[in-house]
């Protein structure tokens, strides 16, 4: 299949199960995967009874989270909260993922998590970094005009690109800056003196008591020359002024493309051209966009199966959703930062750069010694069981037909016949629980590394 | 490099590889053994980039123009404080190790380097002296991993180069052949096994065969796999070699500089090494983070040449120190300064010529309030290819850049 030859009706025009590519375990696997972070395997079965566009619809749109977890999700948070220390957030949201019915709204908000990256390290503040976390989530599937409205008004991100010291006298174009490059269009959009301008129009955007604050005294309410427009822009009417121009909504869709369907190539204009009307069209309410990609002819078919490297997050809160696993979230919040996915600490103000670059001889190492010492972890258990237990809870009871069991929930990719074999090997060889050594051995397989 | 010693080096590369990846392995050390004495021959080049747009000015202080104290009423380093090297320029106080490197010509100050049309965005600019290339153009490789590649015969696990660090792999490094493995420490760099040797090395081996099938992002990833576990290998064996007993400050930057003194003294052939300081983007409260982030890099620096002395390898050792655009002459608001253009570029190591070269940029003829560079960072990259690594900069570069008069080999 040529990318660069793909009708664009033909792949965001809705998936119809055939022979060819069947509704089947594995592809509701590969949508759980992408949609959300994996399925356990009792969705699995309930999937492929559905029809898959329904499902898509229902996983996009419905809202499944009763009090009881909102309750639960509070007292985690508050209490991670209560220790001051940013650090701590990493666990609850985790454990936020691996549990939630809402699975692609989550997923949603780590993208944008990524895409408005702010880092605690600089924030420190465990309530603004937490504050920010729930307006991305509230807005992940709603309006990104709003979200960035949001975002410029937010703590978190005021403190990390130094807005709150954005002066009249003196704008501080940090803000500006990434609001153009990495948050709405892209590099090379604008010119420097778009940035200069743009940064007069937040300037006296403060906070106070941990709240946005506009201090008209700060504030230059003088006219600006931004993107060729002249006028007296507020703030608001910046970045509504910043979204309307044409980069904005192809911008979103590549990144968002990648997110959802491959890492590489990147896709061509012609071939997001539906996507980019779609989105403008719906004036930026991401829905409809996303569930038209989840849904498509081409999220299904080779140019987006295992055709995406998972990053350490994926990895981890996909491993414990596939075998209903529960263990010591602080350890593995801290595991997972150092094969490079740190929540409330990416790298910089870009977020993590995804694909390709999650891979390094370290983080690759790396990632085996996770699930290592996630299996040897005493706290570890599956579906409040031993690995053996459980396993013969889903009929498996031999060496065989777990590494076939285990290749077909984990691995997006099949495994051969002879790469099976040599997991057994490896896993018969060993002095340890067997059927652990072989759940890690085949975590170390580059075909693991494949979503 | 004559042609005796590049056979020597295929052959060694290939055993060495050989030895890695066979199931039956001999001994790793026996072929070190044998390649040490070329190993400790080859010259070194170590990158440390400071990520973040380092504030030049504050760095290489032109503590006596007026224009510079206007332009920054609370950031100018006074000039009581500098350690004065000309009538016109003093190195920031935090930087007396540097001064000292310079006193003992150990230290050239090449001013005023940048690239034409200069990008203020950090991605883009890194990008841009990472890959001599413009964004419109492909960029998938590093000058650095095209070095590497053009100068060495396919070898994996042969580590001919080495980032350590935390943050991702620095685009300098990639290319299309060689694997350059990053490290975030040496403790960490191991697969875990929990059983005996024999199922380590069976892990080993399974993660390392690779898969049937045709996919370019797999195929990706089994070849990292299979470098990775042979750097492992290869860095617990080198890693077992004495301290000089040389005193380093607790910082992350001195910690890897250690790390690299301590491999380049070892058998290993690794020629490239690559070390990252982050946190010069200072938009806010410059003057403190400022001071500190130079005293780490000066205290590191130092430590790091005094190593390689006791080492007596200082000789076969370059350091190039880099960010990716220096800082605005004026400061903002915030007492600190935003994203600029031209900067100073340091080499240190016994083979520089010590001193200042080129002029300071005016700071009245500006680029929008911007030093204008005057020597293109790829005249530096040149200088570095043909006369440190005897190696053409043409086909690493894209262009020709003349080799400037910075070093004495």
């Amino acid at each position: 299949m040529d990318i660069g030859r793909l009708d664009p009706d033909w792949a965001w025009a809705a998936y119809q199960p055939s022979a060819d590519v069947p509704w089947d375990r594995r592809a509701a696997a590969h949508l759980y995967r992408r949609a959300g972070f994996a399925a356990t395997p009792a969705q699995l079965n309930a999937a492929i009874k559905l029809d898959p566009l329904q499902l898509i619809r229902q996983l996009v749109n419905g809202r499944s989270e009763d009090q009881d977890f909102l309750q639960l999700m509070q007292a985690m948070v508050d209490s991670m909260i209560a220790t001051g220390n940013a650090g701590n957030l990493a666990p609850a949201w985790l454990y936020r993922m691996a549990e939630t019915e809402d699975q692609v709204r989550e997923k949603v908000t780590l993208f944008w998590h990524g895409h408005f990256a702010t880092g605690a390290e600089k924030v420190e503040d465990p309530v603004l970094m937490q504050a920010q976390n729930d307006m991305l989530r509230s807005h992940a599937l709603g309006s990104f005009r709003s979200m960035v409205q949001g975002i410029s008004r937010d703590a978190a991100m005021l403190v990390y690109l130094d807005s709150v010291s954005n002066r009249k006298t003196h704008p501080n174009e940090n803000y500006a800056r990434e609001l153009m490059e990495l948050f709405c269009l892209g590099e090379g959009q604008y010119t420097e003196t778009d940035i200069r301008e743009l940064a007069r129009c937040f300037t006296g955007w403060e906070i106070k008591n941990r709240q946005f604050r506009f201090n008209r005294y700060q504030h230059d309410f003088g006219s600006k020359t931004i993107l060729g427009a002249t006028e007296e822009f507020s703030g608001e009417q910046a970045i509504d002024l910043v979204l309307s121009q044409p980069a904005a909504a192809e911008f979103l869709v590549t990144k968002m493309v990648r997110f959802f369907l491959f890492d590489e190539p990147r896709a061509p204009r012609p071939l997001i051209e539906p996507l980019i009307k779609q989105l403008r069209d719906d004036d930026f309410q991401l829905a409809g966009t996303i569930e038209r990609m989840l849904s498509s002819n081409i999220f299904f078919s080779p140019l987006a199966r295992a055709r995406k490297i998972r990053s350490p997050v994926e990895l981890v809160v996909g491993l414990l959703r596939c075998l209903e696993i529960s263990t010591d979230m602080n350890a593995l919040a801290e595991d997972i930062r150092d094969i490079g996915q740190g929540l409330y600490y990416p790298p910089n103000v870009k977020g993590w750069d995804g694909g390709r670059s999650w891979i390094n001889s370290s983080t690759l190492l790396g990632r085996a010694n996770l699930v290592f010492r996630l299996l040897e972890n005493e706290k570890t258990r599956f579906a409040t069981q031993s690995l053996q237990q459980h396993l013969q809870d889903m009929g498996v009871d031999k060496l065989e037909s777990a590494a076939e069991w285990l290749a077909e929930h984990l691995l997006a990719v099949p495994l051969s016949e002879q790469r099976r074999a040599a997991l057994i090997e490896t896993a018969s060889a060993s002095k340890g629980p067997r059927l652990e050594r072989l759940l890690h051995s085949m975590t170390a397989l580059p075909e693991f590394q494949l979503s | 490099m004559n042609k005796n010693r590049r056979d020597f080096l295929v052959q060694g590369l290939a055993t060495t590889s050989l030895v890695s990846f066979g199931a039956a392995a001999p001994n790793f050390l026996q072929q070190a053994a044998l390649a040490a004495e070329d190993g400790k021959t080859q010259r070194v080049l170590l990158v440390v980039q400071l990520s973040g747009g380092n504030d030049g000015l504050n760095t290489v202080v032109p503590y006596k123009q007026p224009i510079y104290r206007q332009a920054r009423p609370t950031l100018a380093v006074p000039a009581a404080d500098v350690l004065s090297i000309s009538d016109e320029l003093g190195l920031h106080p935090a930087l007396g190790g540097l001064n000292d490197l310079l006193d003992d010509n150990q230290l050239a100050i090449i001013q005023g380097v940048g690239y034409p049309n200069p990008n203020r965005s950090h991605f883009e600019s890194m990008d841009i002296w990472h890959s001599c290339q413009r964004k419109t153009e492909v960029r998938e490789q590093g000058w650095l991993g095209r070095y590497l590649e053009a100068s060495l015969p396919a070898a994996e696990g042969a580590m001919p180069g080495l980032h350590l660090g935390r943050e991702k792999q620095p685009l300098a490094l990639r290319s299309r052949r060689v694997q350059v493995p990053s490290v975030q420490s040496l403790d960490q760099f191991r697969l875990l096994t929990g059983g005996q040797d024999s199922s380590g090395k069976s892990l080993e081996s399974l993660a390392s065969r690779k898969p049937e099938s045709r996919d370019d992002l797999l195929d990706f990833v089994a070849d990292s796999t299979r470098s990775a576990v042979a750097a492992s290998r290869q860095l617990a064996e080198a890693a077992r070699g004495k301290a000089s007993g040389v005193t380093y400050p607790e910082t992350a930057l001195a910690s890897k500089l250690q790390v690299v003194a301590s491999l380049i003294d070892s058998p290993l052939m690794t020629r490239i090494f690559y070390v990252t300081l982050d946190g010069f983007d200072t938009h806010a409260r410059q003057q403190g983070a400022h001071a500190s982030l130079l005293g780490q890099l000066n205290g590191a620096m130092a430590a790091f040449a005094s190593d390689l002395r006791a080492r007596d390898q200082a000789d076969r050792v370059l350091t190039l120190c880099f960010s990716e655009f220096g800082r605005r002459l004026k400061e903002n608001a915030s007492e600190g300064t935003d994203h600029g253009a031209a900067a100073p570029l340091l080499l240190i190591g016994p083979a520089v010529r010590a001193g200042l070269h080129g002029e300071l940029p005016s700071l009245e003829d500006l680029d929008q309030g911007d030093l204008k560079y005057h020597t293109d960072f790829r005249s530096v990259y040149s200088t570095v290819l043909e006369n440190w690594l005897q190696s053409k900069s043409r086909p690493v570069l894209g262009a020709d850049f003349q080799p400037l008069p910075l070093l004495d080999v």
